[in-house]
Parts: structure tokens; C-alpha cells; sequence
């Protein structure tokens, strides 16, 4: 068997990096293969376990910047300071410079002047023109030609800022006299103590090496070409191992919005259930919407600040059949004690609910048994809020036949739910205006550990069904689909819904678990 | 105007605790105000404290010169004053409007009780120390005043308020007021079963509707007759009395049933359509964003450099400017949607499936359209044109053309309308560089759009 074959590729790589039995850090790993610092320890891990390499511990003694040092790094030495202020116009005596303190203290000035005068000699001293005593005028200063070059300390500062830990062995005769003048001073430097590990190849992980080196005399490719194939080369390489644990990119996929594939689900739910896909028009009269529905005229909910009405549009022509505007006024007379106005009754609005679908297609196709259900876009004149939309989906389904019940219904939904995966549920007495009885369904969120409203329902009231000429009871149910899916997606705010975030379209689970 | 009054005299105790029925009651009031009396339009409510009235009280117009001291008021006022200057006259006043005279209801000593429906009287203020109460309704119809009338009686009742007749003197007729008649509705122990899916005796019912707070006479062994008091004013048919049944029996103890279905189920034709062309969509690497049916005007059409249309689908009262108006085409939402992701990752292929509104001679046309907007470095006409007629081969079998075409949001010589059977079904281009810089988007982008209504019609 190969001996390459029981190595890694990431191990391989190591192997030839070390194979001169030099000793090498971590750090140094990582400059001469060119992998990622977690690939190098795994293979070094793997290596120590085959036996290929050794490990050997030192300590040694290694030098920081302290706290005044690294201040040093970004404002300059002391030294520096008072060179850049000399060489501003007008800061040139001691005096000047002391009041435009830049310096901590007088210490730190002091220490300064004698740096930059005497050791560096950045700064020269002359008395003014025409003064001749010291004693009666300041000395002038002025900055040198050799204050253009760094000094010792500073390219000791550079070299410590620039290497995170720096081994005092390695530091050359010059770096060490800096080393000696920064101990002098206070909190620029401190040295440590540090273990560091060093890893080196063993006999066998040279073996291994070399006799592999030998084995391998088979021009080896990264990756296979259309050219190899068809000119037959692949017969005569070898295809490199890849690491085939490396990080990959995940693509963008094409997918359905996240609502969609709950809106797929719901319909799959009741096709399941024998019921047949309705559709209708967003725009709709009144009529449809609100008093075939038996809503009162002056209603608060067919008020323009709850309902969007559309601006000067009537419903003139095809309202609705003759029979059915005079039935559907006839309830409202007497169920509301006042008159209907058809005009009312004309006007066009965006539909709060899809039950106008619904409602007409019960009045148009009278049936005596029916499963039907309708789904889509609902408005509401509402401020957005992590709560609310002004534009929702929603779902209804309704069933038509001689002998249903209460209790069917409530077994209708139950079967909805547990399609849905929501198995935990119960039901409440509300009150709907269209619907007698009515019940309110609430779900258990087991993630949320609590009883979620969901889905309204009840039995159309009898004025309702009657004037549209249907018999039989009707058992009828719906609500927003978005609460469903916040739930599905983990989401707070139902607005997330419709932002349409890439990162969360392209990456949201399509069924989280 | 208001033609009706009721009222009742509710004659109470001092039970110590500050009055909190009588509390209970004013915001009962509140309610009522609001709901039955839908703002005070058909109905309003006045509570005063009876010990402070003379009678009898008198129900009468008056004119805007007529003053007296309005509740929480020092000083007297005219209704003129009233209605144009305080809260509630600006608040209700609109309700009396032009018709020339006030509705004003005064005691023996003509103290002012109350102008309905906009303030009461301070003579007969109600404190936390007052003890008996007169309480009037005044409305636009009988029915509604006896309704609320009613309610509140019953509410004083449970609150220990013993309850007297107040005798009115109408134009026709002595009505002694509250009405508190409960009326009987009959029903078949069979509808009671059927409605619920139970197999209730006439006992059973019984006992149901007794613990809903319902009497039953009872008629045979197939029929009841329920007694409903007047202020139950949400039964009227023997469907509510069934609902009171189920709550009787608790709504915990019925058991769900799942009845058989006569019928197939399926989904209609728009649905499958729609499937594949998501699948053709999705195969060509897009991402499906959904967006409002109602917009805002400024990304319909000013951020697109289009003219906003003469008379545009707009909604009256909108509490949003982003919902203004029913969008005519679907292409602004999508750039909005690539404006809002320019930090995101390119390519951005994106499509949307939605409705758009046409106003045609006064009728609101619906369709349904397919929109995609495809953005990164090298996006160009050609992608577009590519995609959608590859959708539409595969998806439908269709071979479809283009033909030159202008279009605002395209540049000029890179736009062209897609044509199928020699109909125009969209339109596919690349989006002016101005259209992007408004957006704020940095990459080319180019679009397309197809009329599915009208390509499901081919």
C-alpha cells in the first residue's frame, strides 16, 4: 500500500516543510505552506499521533511595548515632540515651549531637552543676535539635520510595534543599547518570560518523506483538464489530493419566497381535504364586501379608516342580480332598524377579506354541497407595526352540505392544523359578526411554550345564506397566513415578511427544525 | 334629528367603596356610546344625579342663543359657544349640523340636564358620592334607545341599583320606560342537534340554556321556547339561541368530527400555471420576492423618471404614503427590492409573480404579471431577453419574438416588446442609467415583464 495514501494532504505539506529537521513555530508554519493556522495544528495533531514529528518546549525571554511605549508609537517620543514643536514657527525657546504644554510634566520636558540636545543632538542652542548674555535673553533653539533620522530607540519602538512578540536574543548590539536606555525610562518596555513550542520531523516522518520523494516520480496535476482527457495524458499523472475538509462558499440558490412555500403547504392541506381552489378580484363592491356579510351600513369597520376605498369609483353595472339586492336589503332592514342605501353599497374597496369571493360564488352557483377555498391578498387601512399590515394573505375555506355541523367543523380544522404539523389545539366561543356560532382556534407552539391565536370560524348566520339562495348549512374558516409563518421562521416582526432581505430569502431554512 | 327619549331611575346605596359600580357604569357608557350608538350619531347617553332634579323633566328644542352652564364648567354658555369652543361641541356638534334647532332636556326649575348629544348639564353632575341616578337615552330611532336603555338596566341591576319607571308623555302615547319585556323564540330540539352535531333531550337543552342565563318554557318533546330577556340584543334568531346551547354545554365538551368529503379536491388553474413558472424561474437561478399591491407614488413613478398617470388607482384616507396607490406595473417594487440589497451579494436575479390595476373607462382591470430584474456587472439586455424566453418555451412551448420598442424606464435602443402570435405579451430592456442612480444601485440592471393573464389566454 502507498504510503501516500495514509497521508493527508495538509499533512503531506507539513512533512516537506519540516523535512531539513529544522525547528519550526506555529507562526512560522503558516508563512512557508500558506495554510490556515486551524488546518495547521489539526495536521500537527494528526502527526504527533503517527509519530512524524516531535514537539520541543523552550522558554524564552521576549520584550513589549508598555503602556508609554505604545503612546510613543502613535504621538512620538518625548524627544520627537519637542524637535516637531522646534521646528514650528515661533515655538523655539524653553519658555514658549513650556506653555504650549506638551508635556506631561517638567520631568518628561526636561528629560526631553537633554535627549534631543545632548544625546541625539536633534536641537542646537544659540543666544539671539546681538544678545550677549544668557542671563538677560533666552537661548534660541533650532532643530539639526540629524534630527531627520530616527535614533536608536525609535527604531527599536518601530520594530516592537511592528512584530507582536519580539525574543531579546535575537535583538543585534544596537537594539540592545536601546533596549538599555528604555529600561531607564518608565512603563516603555517590559520583558517576559514565554514558552513557546516548536515542532521539528522525527526519523520516521523523514522516512516517510523521502521514501514517498522517491515513489513519486508521477508528474502529480491539481486538476483534471479537458485536454488531459482527450489527449490521453491522464494515464500518465496523478491527480493531487485535495483537502477535502477546506471551507466552501454557499451559492445563491433560485427558490420560492418563504411565504409561497407556506402558501403551497395550506393549499396541499385542503386539496387534501376535497376542496377546490377559488379565486376573485382584489377590487370589490361594498355590496359584496360588506352587506351581503349583513355589516351594518354605518359599521365603524366600513369606515374609511379602517377600509381603503378607491377614489370616485362606483360599481354602476353588475352588482349584483336584482333578487339579491333586494333580499340582501331586506335583512339589513330588519335585522338593522334602518334603511339601505344602495348607493352605499356601490362603492369599490379594496377587499378586507377574501370572504366576498367566497360569498359570490356560493350566491352564483347556489350549490347544495360544496368544498371550496380561497386564498390572497387582504388590506386593511392600517399604520404598519411589528404587528400589522396594511396588505395581508389570507386564507378561507367554507363547506356547503345538508347534514354538517358545529362539531365538523371543528374536526375540519383540527385535520388542517395537524396537516400543518400544528397537533395541539382548542377552541373558544367568540363572536363574529357573519358567523353563529362562532369559535375562536388557538394552537400550541411547543418552541414558544405557549397557546397561539390562530384561525377564526363559525357557521354563516341564517339571513346571510338565505338571501343568496343556499340551503344548506355553511361551515367557514380562515385567517392570515403570516402568522403562521412568523411562527415557522422564527420571525418577530411580520414586516420581515415582505422586506424582502436577500440574506434572509437566500438563507432562511425551508424547513427549520 | 334625536325624535326619542327613554329613561330610568336607578335608586341606590352607600356601600362605602368609593363608588366603583358607579364607575363601571360610566365606562359601560363610554362603550355603548361608541358601539350601539356609533359615536354618538344614533344614540347618546346622559347619567345625572336624581336627588338634584325636579320633576317633571321636559324634552324640547331650543335655539343657538339658548345658554346654561355645561358640565366641568364654571360659567354659563350659549349652545352656539358650545358647539364652535369646547372639546365636545367640536367633537359632536357636527351631528346637529343645519338643522337650525337643539335638542335640550330640562327639569321642573328649567335646569338644564343635558343638550344631547354633545354635554350634559353641570346642575346634575354626577360625583363619587352620588347615590341615585336618572339616566335618559336619546335617539334617532326607539329601537336603539330601549336596546342601550335596557343594557344599562341591567348592568344597574347586577350592581345592586334597584330599578324604577320613569313615565314618558310622547305625542301619541304614555311609554313607561325601561322596557324590560323579555320576548320567546321557538325552536326544534332537531335544529339544536343538527347546527351542533349533538344528540341533546329537550332536558339537556334545558340545562344547557339555564346555564347560559336563558328560561325555557317548554312546549313538547321536539320543541322548546326560549325566553330571552330584553337585554340580550344579540339574539334574535334561533341560531343564537343555538350558540347559547353550545356555550351551556362548554365548548371544551364537544368533539370534533371529521365528515366525509363528497368532493375532489383541486387547485385552480392560475395556481398550476404559477407553478411552473416559478419552476423555469427558480432553474434559472432566480430568487422570488413578494411585494405590496399597494405603493407609494414616489418609486412608482418618480424614482422610475415616469409621469404619474392623470387619474392614478388611489386609495382615500391611506395612513401611509407607502400606501398610496394600487401599482400599475411591477417593476418599481423590484428595483426597490435591489436598492434596499446593495450590500448584499451579486449577481441578484430576482422575480416577482403579482397583480397590477389598470383604470379602463371607469372599470379597475386586474392582471396578473410576471416581473424579473436581473443586476450585476455584466447584466445586459441579452441575459433578459434570454431568460424570459426561455421561460417561455419551456414553460408554455411558446417561441416568442422581439421587436423594438421605446420605454422610459429603458435605454433608448435597448428595449424591446416581446411578441407572441403577433401579440405584444411585455417587455424586456435595460434600465436607464438615471433610473439606477436614483435607486442607488451601482451595477447594470436589466428587466423584464410579462402579462400572464393575457399569455394564458393564448
Amino acid at each position: 500500500m502507498n504510503a501516500n495514501s495514509n497521508l493527508h494532504p495538509i499533512e503531506l505539506s507539513l512533512l516537506r516543510a519540516l523535512e531539513k529537521g529544522q525547528l519550526m513555530s506555529i507562526e512560522e508554519l503558516v508563512d512557508s505552506t500558506g495554510l490556515e493556522i486551524d488546518q495547521i495544528r489539526r495536521g500537527l495533531e494528526w502527526l504527533r499521533f503517527k509519530n512524524m514529528v516531535q514537539i520541543n518546549d523552550k522558554i524564552i525571554n521576549i520584550v513589549l511595548l508598555g503602556s508609554n511605549g505604545k503612546k510613543a508609537v502613535i504621538e512620538g517620543l518625548p524627544e520627537r515632540r519637542l524637535v516637531r514643536a522646534v521646528q514650528k514657527d515661533g515655538i523655539n525657546t524653553m519658555t514658549k515651549i513650556g506653555k504650549a504644554r506638551l508635556f506631561d510634566n517638567m520631568n518628561e520636558m526636561t528629560k526631553a531637552y537633554e535627549i534631543a540636545v545632548y544625546r541625539n543632538k536633534w536641537i542646537q542652542e544659540h543666544l539671539p543676535e546681538g544678545s550677549i548674555s544668557e542671563a538677560t535673553s533666552e537661548k534660541i533653539l533650532t532643530a539639526t539635520k540629524g534630527s531627520e533620522r530616527l535614533s536608536c530607540e525609535e527604531k527599536l519602538l518601530l520594530k516592537l510595534n511592528k512584530k507582536q512578540i519580539t525574543i531579546i536574543d535575537e535583538l543585534n548590539a544596537e537594539e540592545h543599547k536601546s533596549l538599555n536606555l528604555f529600561k531607564r525610562r518608565p512603563n516603555y518596555i517590559v520583558e517576559q518570560k514565554q514558552k513557546i513550542t516548536e515542532y521539528t520531523i522525527s526519523s520516521k516522518g523523514k522516512e516517510t518523506i523521502t521514501s514517498l520523494t522517491n515513489k513519486d516520480q508521477v508528474q502529480s496535476e491539481r486538476r483534471l483538464t479537458q485536454e488531459m482527457i482527450t489527449s490521453g495524458k491522464w494515464r500518465r499523472i496523478r491527480l493531487s489530493p485535495l483537502d477535502v475538509e477546506a471551507p466552501v462558499h454557499l451559492l445563491y440558490p433560485g427558490r420560492k419566497h418563504p411565504l409561497i412555500n407556506i402558501i403551497e403547504e395550506v393549499k396541499e392541506a385542503f386539496v387534501g381535504l376535497g376542496f377546490t381552489e377559488i379565486s376573485g378580484p382584489i377590487i370589490q363592491s361594498s355590496f359584496w364586501n360588506f352587506d351581503a356579510l349583513f355589516t351594518p351600513q354605518d359599521h365603524p369597520a366600513r369606515d374609511m379608516q379602517d377600509t381603503f376605498y378607491i377614489s370616485e369609483l362606483r360599481q354602476e353595472d353588475n352588482l349584483a342580480t336584482d333578487a339579491h339586492i333586494e333580499k340582501i336589503s331586506q335583512i339589513h332592514k330588519i335585522g338593522w332598524n334602518n334603511k339601505w342605501d344602495v348607493e352605499e353599497a356601490k362603492r369599490i374597496v379594496l377587499r378586507t377579506h377574501t370572504t366576498p369571493v367566497t360569498i359570490k360564488y356560493l350566491a352564483e352557483n347556489r350549490p347544495e354541497n360544496a368544498r371550496v377555498f380561497c386564498i390572497g391578498s387582504v388590506f386593511r387601512n392600517e399604520k404598519t407595526s411589528y404587528k400589522h399590515l396594511a396588505e395581508f394573505n389570507q386564507v378561507e375555506g367554507i363547506v356547503t352540505d345538508e347534514n354538517v355541523s358545529l362539531q365538523d367543523l371543528m374536526g375540519l380544522q383540527k385535520e388542517f392544523y395537524s396537516k400543518l404539523g400544528l397537533k395541539k389545539i382548542k377552541f373558544w366561543p367568540t363572536f363574529f359578526p357573519y358567523t353563529e356560532p362562532s369559535l375562536q382556534s388557538m394552537v400550541f407552539i411547543e418552541s414558544l411554550g405557549k397557546w397561539v391565536e390562530l384561525f377564526g370560524m363559525g357557521i354563516f348566520r341564517p339571513e346571510i345564506t338565505q338571501a343568496i339562495g343556499i340551503k344548506n348549512p355553511v361551515l367557514a374558516w380562515g385567517g392570515g397566513l403570516e402568522r403562521i409563518a412568523m411562527l415557522r421562521f422564527g420571525l418577530h416582526d411580520v414586516r420581515e415578511l415582505y422586506n424582502n432581505k436577500l440574506e434572509w430569502l437566500r438563507r432562511t431554512p425551508r424547513c427549520p427544525l | 334629528m334625536r325624535p326619542h327619549i327613554l329613561s330610568l331611575v336607578a335608586i341606590g346605596e352607600d356601600r362605602g367603596d368609593g363608588n366603583t359600580s358607579l364607575r363601571q357604569i360610566i365606562a359601560m357608557q363610554e362603550d355603548l356610546h361608541n358601539g350601539l350608538g356609533r359615536h354618538r350619531i344614533n344614540a347618546s347617553i346622559g347619567i345625572h344625579d336624581l336627588d338634584r332634579i325636579k320633576f317633571p323633566l321636559t324634552y324640547t328644542t331650543t335655539n343657538e342663543n339658548f345658554s346654561f352652564i355645561p358640565l366641568d364648567e364654571d360659567v354659563s354658555r350659549t349652545i352656539k359657544e358650545i358647539i364652535n369652543s369646547t372639546q365636545n361641541g367640536m367633537q359632536y356638534g357636527y351631528i346637529l349640523k343645519n338643522l337650525g334647532k337643539y335638542p335640550i332636556l330640562k327639569d321642573a326649575d328649567s335646569n338644564v340636564l343635558s343638550f344631547p348629544p354633545v354635554i350634559n348639564g353641570s346642575f346634575t353632575k354626577v360625583i363619587t358620592t352620588t347615590i341615585n341616578l336618572l339616566i335618559e337615552v336619546t335617539a334617532k330611532n326607539r329601537k336603539i334607545a330601549e336596546d342601550i336603555l335596557s343594557i344599562l338596566a341591567a348592568a344597574l341591576s347586577d350592581a345592586g341599583y334597584k330599578i324604577h319607571i320613569v313615565q314618558i308623555k310622547g305625542n301619541e302615547e304614555i311609554i313607561n320606560s325601561p322596557n324590560m319585556n323579555s320576548f320567546r323564540i321557538d325552536l326544534d330540539r332537531n335544529y339544536v342537534n343538527k347546527m351542533l352535531g349533538l344528540d341533546l333531550t329537550i332536558k339537556e337543552i334545558t340545562k344547557c340554556l339555564n346555564r347560559s342565563r336563558l328560561d325555557v318554557a317548554t312546549i313538547d318533546d321536539k320543541s322548546i321556547g326560549c325566553i330571552v330577556p330584553r337585554y340580550r340584543i344579540d339574539i334574535s334568531q334561533p341560531i343564537d339561541i343555538v350558540e347559547e346551547v353550545a356555550i351551556g354545554y362548554g365548548v371544551y365538551n364537544l368533539r370534533p368530527t371529521l365528515p366525509p368529503s363528497k368532493s375532489v379536491g383541486h387547485r385552480n388553474r392560475t395556481s398550476v400555471e404559477f407553478d411552473v413558472i416559478r419552476e423555469t424561474m427558480m432553474g434559472m437561478g432566480l430568487l422570488e420576492v413578494m411585494n405590496s399591491n399597494l405603493v407609494s407614488r414616489r418609486v412608482q413613478y418618480e424614482l422610475m423618471g415616469i409621469n404619474e398617470p392623470e387619474k392614478p388607482l388611489a386609495v382615500e384616507a391611506s395612513k401611509s404614503i407607502e400606501h398610496e396607490i394600487l401599482r400599475d406595473s411591477l417593476i418599481p417594487s423590484l428595483m426597490r427590492s435591489l436598492g434596499r440589497n446593495i450590500h448584499e451579494g451579486y449577481p441578484q436575479r430576482l422575480f416577482e409573480l403579482g397583480k397590477i390595476f389598470k383604470l379602463n373607462n371607469k372599470i379597475v382591470n386586474e392582471s396578473w404579471f410576471l416581473g424579473a430584474v436581473i443586476a450585476h456587472n455584466v447584466a445586459d439586455y441579452t441575459e433578459a431577453k434570454s431568460i424570459v424566453q426561455t421561460c417561455l418555451k419551456i414553460g408554455f412551448g411558446k417561441d416568442s419574438i422581439t421587436k423594438p420598442a421605446r420605454n422610459p424606464i429603458y435605454t433608448d435602443g435597448r428595449s424591446a416588446d416581446i411578441i407572441i402570435d403577433k401579440q405584444a405579451i411585455g417587455v424586456v430592456g435595460e434600465i436607464t442609467p438615471i433610473v439606477l442612480d436614483n435607486f442607488r444601485i451601482r451595477v447594470p440592471v436589466a428587466s423584464f415583464d410579462l402579462n400572464l393573464s393575457l399569455l394564458l389566454l393564448l
